[in-house]
């Protein structure tokens, strides 16, 4: 099996990397479900506050495809229901039982074959979610029979966690996940794994097609595996991808007949003080997952990674889909003439400061943006982290000046704000290139 | 320090919206952000940023033009008197050059701002990078008023009309040089202008090398004493920056490493020049033109080649800006610096027009790369 290689990206060297140690947090008090963790669901709640819920119980359903479901991880009390502009849901918290009560979603050995069982109880269970689709990287469509299913099961981003410690004990879980996704969609499941990944989990996983890729972020992300086996050709050429860990919790499901709801994940960044994995709760607040571990103020809490995670406080949940939480320092105060620095302790992917020429260990970076914004100056930064057959000053032009026709021509279908970070990391223009592609996505799904 | 900065926190109200200059915002964010790096924190992913900025960017530019402009001080206080030492030298170029420098910073700089004012954007530092280059491709003894008007009119109609900053199709500093050089030829070209004293004016290669009709280029320079080595080390008669190419070759390092300048736009003019003055050289015995006779070398070295490739051609804006419109550019430089330099007599030198003309075509480049672009993403869908 040929390896594809990836040769533009960075991967970033920066302080506060995981410890391989694993803890499990105690059982919390509370969790919240989020609905704004999705993309393009209208919430209807299916219950009231005060009302009580089982592990697996439905809590609310997206209104425009009522069959997606969205279930609570334990068993609780619905204690709050959170709203913000214009009515939409923001959060809905559950205080929790001391021990669970499971739905029986009654999974009997004939569901493993069919596909349109194996469909009914994801939906059901509220597993369904897990599976996401392209383009735009919203909740798959159940109506929709995708042309592949893709697991990218090397993960580079910063402080992702790593993918044995993930799926450490969950071989069969991972397997028949596996097998049921293929058996769900008929279509070539992909699995994707880093070149030096010799482990039989993978290399000897059944009713896969497996791939071997290699290089700097953002070789792991899904959007660049699809982008050089199976990309995207219009908008109704759709392909469905999971996360491993999620792909272990259907087998595990399906297997047991109980909604799995522990994860691992890790915590990482300068500014906390245990960088570690932790098994954690779907749904647990950032609070809890921080909890006995001190943050050196002030740091900007992030759930997900830094290249693409989102800003969120202790009493926010940790997203969905994210399996990191990085604590950075944020940036307070200015130097003075910064710019005529040397820079020995700058972190540049460009060779313009002196600290290219010395590497030393890994960098403390903080949330400055270290410049101010300016029109775009094609340099050639962007360029050097983007390893997909994309032109990205072009596409962002064609984005800033809504053209629809020239955007889908230029592929704006096979693209994700994830894949474009490193590029609004690099560019000296300050441009915020992954709000500027969100836009772009947003108004195509809307409008093309 | 912290009394300066508190100085600007005290008065960015007043500049900032709704202050009472907020008109001037630009002129604060200038002295603000040139004192101190912005506070400025990530708004959203990513939540870390590279250390590199337009600043550092631009700085870098300038750092790379250093040894050109050093070596052109240096070489215009030579070229009014040889025989001086090497320090009665630098100053008499130091006070031939440092008022061209002054005059482009200062006028320029007042439209850079007048512009940022009246269109309300922030100053690009682009601009520090055009009012460096433009003295250095003058003659040391051009009036300072032709200074002033040129880069008025390379800032204001080179850059500004068509948009500013990062709009411009044109390099605005070869705008100014070229408005100069049509404006008043008898100050930009000829054989009397590179000196400051006039006993000792001497032609410039490339005039040399098309002097005689029906003789051999190569060897014209060698009687007027041009030898390869002089061309390298530049001690000769011609614009401030571009004689020395030990100088010129330090600049491009510089922009080579730092990736500041194109590589591919570099070695696409050299491959360009080289296979047109190739076929110049096999064409040279059936005509009696003498700068067909001109080897890859002596255009590398004669006149601005270098210079312009290394400084002007490299501009990102102006260039072609897809990675392969790079390489169509450069070579198309090339080709056309030689195709001037040898078959147009009227103009010895190319490089200024070449340069301008690829600027305009490199639009048209970059849309066939991206048809072809598009053409690939189809095909490949196709085989799916």
């Amino acid at each position: 099996m040929s390896v594809i290689r990836i040769r533009k990206g960075h991967d970033l060297n920066i302080l506060g990397v995981p410890e391989k140690k694993l803890q499990h947090l105690q059982r919390p008090v509370r969790l919240e479900l989020c609905p704004l963790d999705f993309r393009g669901i209208k919430p209807k709640l299916l219950v009231r506050e005060g009302e009580r819920v089982k592990a697996g119980g439905a809590v609310y359903r997206d209104k425009g495809r009522p069959d997606i479901l969205f279930t609570s991880p334990a068993s609780g009390t619905i204690s709050s229901i959170a709203y913000g502009e214009r009515r939409t849901i923001t959060g809905i918290t559950i205080d929790l039982d001391k021990s669970d009560i499971f739905e029986d979603f009654r999974v009997s050995d004939a569901d493993h074959s069919d596909p349109s069982s194996i469909r009914s109880l994801l939906l059901k269970s509220g597993l369904w979610p897990v599976i996401r689709q392209r383009p735009f990287s919203g909740i798959a469509d159940p109506d929709v029979s995708p042309k592949a299913v893709f697991v990218p099961a090397m993960p580079t981003a910063p402080f992702a966690p790593d993918i044995f410690m993930q799926l450490d004990g969950k071989d069969r879980a991972f397997q028949s996940g596996l097998t049921l996704l293929a058996r769900l969609t008929g279509s070539p499941v992909h699995l994707v794994i880093d070149e030096k990944n010799s482990s039989p989990l993978f290399t000897g996983a059944e009713d896969v097609i497996l791939h071997r890729f290699s290089g700097p972020h953002p070789a792991g992300n899904v959007g660049i595996h699809i982008h050089h086996i199976a990309p995207i050709r219009h908008r109704d050429d759709h392909v469905w991808y999971v996360l491993p860990q999620d792909v272990a919790r259907i087998g595990a499901f399906f297997l047991t007949g109980r909604l799995p709801v522990t994860k691992v994940m890790t915590v990482g960044g300068e500014a906390v003080e245990q960088r570690q994995y932790l098994g954690f709760m779907q749904g647990s607040l950032i609070g809890d997952i921080l909890e006995g571990n001190p943050v050196s103020e002030p740091a900007r809490i992030i759930s997900g990674d830094v290249l693409t995670g989102t800003r969120r406080d202790l009493q926010k949940p940790i997203g969905f889909y994210d399996e990191v939480v990085s604590v950075i320092p944020e940036k307070t105060g200015r130097d003075f003439i910064g710019w005529l620095s040397p820079g020995m302790r700058k972190y540049s992917v460009t060779n313009l400061f002196l600290s290219r020429l010395f590497p030393s260990g890994s960098f403390s970076l903080d949330t400055g943006l270290n410049g101010s914004e300016r029109v775009m100056i094609p340099f050639g930064n962007i360029e050097s982290v983007l390893p997909i057959d994309i032109i990205p000053t072009w596409l962002i032009k064609m984005i800033i000046a809504r053209d629809i026709d020239e955007m889908e021509k230029l592929g704006i279908y096979e693209c994700d704000p994830e894949d474009f970070a490193l590029c609004s990391f690099v560019d000296a223009s300050k441009m915020e290139i992954v709000d500027i592609i969100r836009d772009g996505l947003d108004y195509i799904e809307k409008n093309g | 320090m912290s009394v300066l900065r508190s100085l600007l926190d005290r008065a960015e109200p007043h500049f900032s919206k709704g202050g009472r200059f907020s008109r001037f915002g630009a002129l604060y964010e200038i002295v603000d952000t040139f004192l101190y790096t912005p506070g400025t924190v990530t708004p959203g992913a990513p939540h870390v940023r590279d250390a590199v900025d337009m600043k550092r960017s631009m700085f870098t530019v300038i750092i790379a033009l250093l040894p050109a402009l050093l070596f052109g001080i240096y070489n215009t206080g030579y070229q009014a008197d040889p025989g001086a030492g090497l320090l009665q030298n630098m100053q008499t170029g130091f006070v031939a050059v440092m008022p061209l420098i002054a005059i482009s910073y200062i006028v320029g700089g007042l439209w850079e701002v007048l512009f940022g004012i009246v269109r309300r954007h922030d100053v690009n530092e682009g601009f520090l990078v055009t009012g460096l280059l433009l003295p250095l491709t003058l003659p040391a003894g051009i009036p300072l008023w032709m200074v002033a008007l040129g880069i008025s009119f390379g800032v204001v109609i080179g850059k500004e009309v068509t948009g500013g900053t990062g709009y411009n199709i044109f390099n605005p500093a070869l705008v100014a040089r070229a408005f100069l050089f049509f404006a008043y030829p008898s100050e930009m070209s000829g054989d009397a202008v590179w000196s400051m004293a006039d006993e000792l004016t001497r032609a410039t290669p490339l005039a040399v090398a098309s002097s005689v009709s029906g003789a051999d280029g190569v060897y014209l320079l060698k009687e007027a004493g041009y030898t390869l080595q002089q061309l390298v080390i530049g001690r000769f008669p011609g614009s401030i920056g571009e004689t020395s190419k030990v100088a010129v070759l330090l600049g491009a390092i510089v922009l080579l490493v730092t990736r500041i300048g194109s590589w591919r736009i570099m070695t696409g003019g050299l491959l360009g020049m080289t296979a047109a003055s190739l076929i110049a050289n096999a064409m040279a015995p059936s005509f009696d033109n003498p700068s067909l006779y001109l080897t890859p070398v002596h255009h590398l070295l004669m006149g601005s080649f270098a210079f312009g490739l290394v400084f002007m051609a490299t501009d990102p804006v102006s260039a072609a800006q897809t990675d392969r419109g790079r390489w169509i550019y450069g070579i198309l430089i090339g080709s056309l610096i030689v195709m001037i330099r040898v078959l147009n007599q009227a103009f010895p030198e190319g490089v200024m027009l070449s340069i301008l003309l690829a600027n305009a075509f490199s639009p048209m480049i970059d849309y066939f790369v991206l048809r072809q672009n598009i053409a690939r993403r189809q095909k490949a869908y196709a085989r799916q």
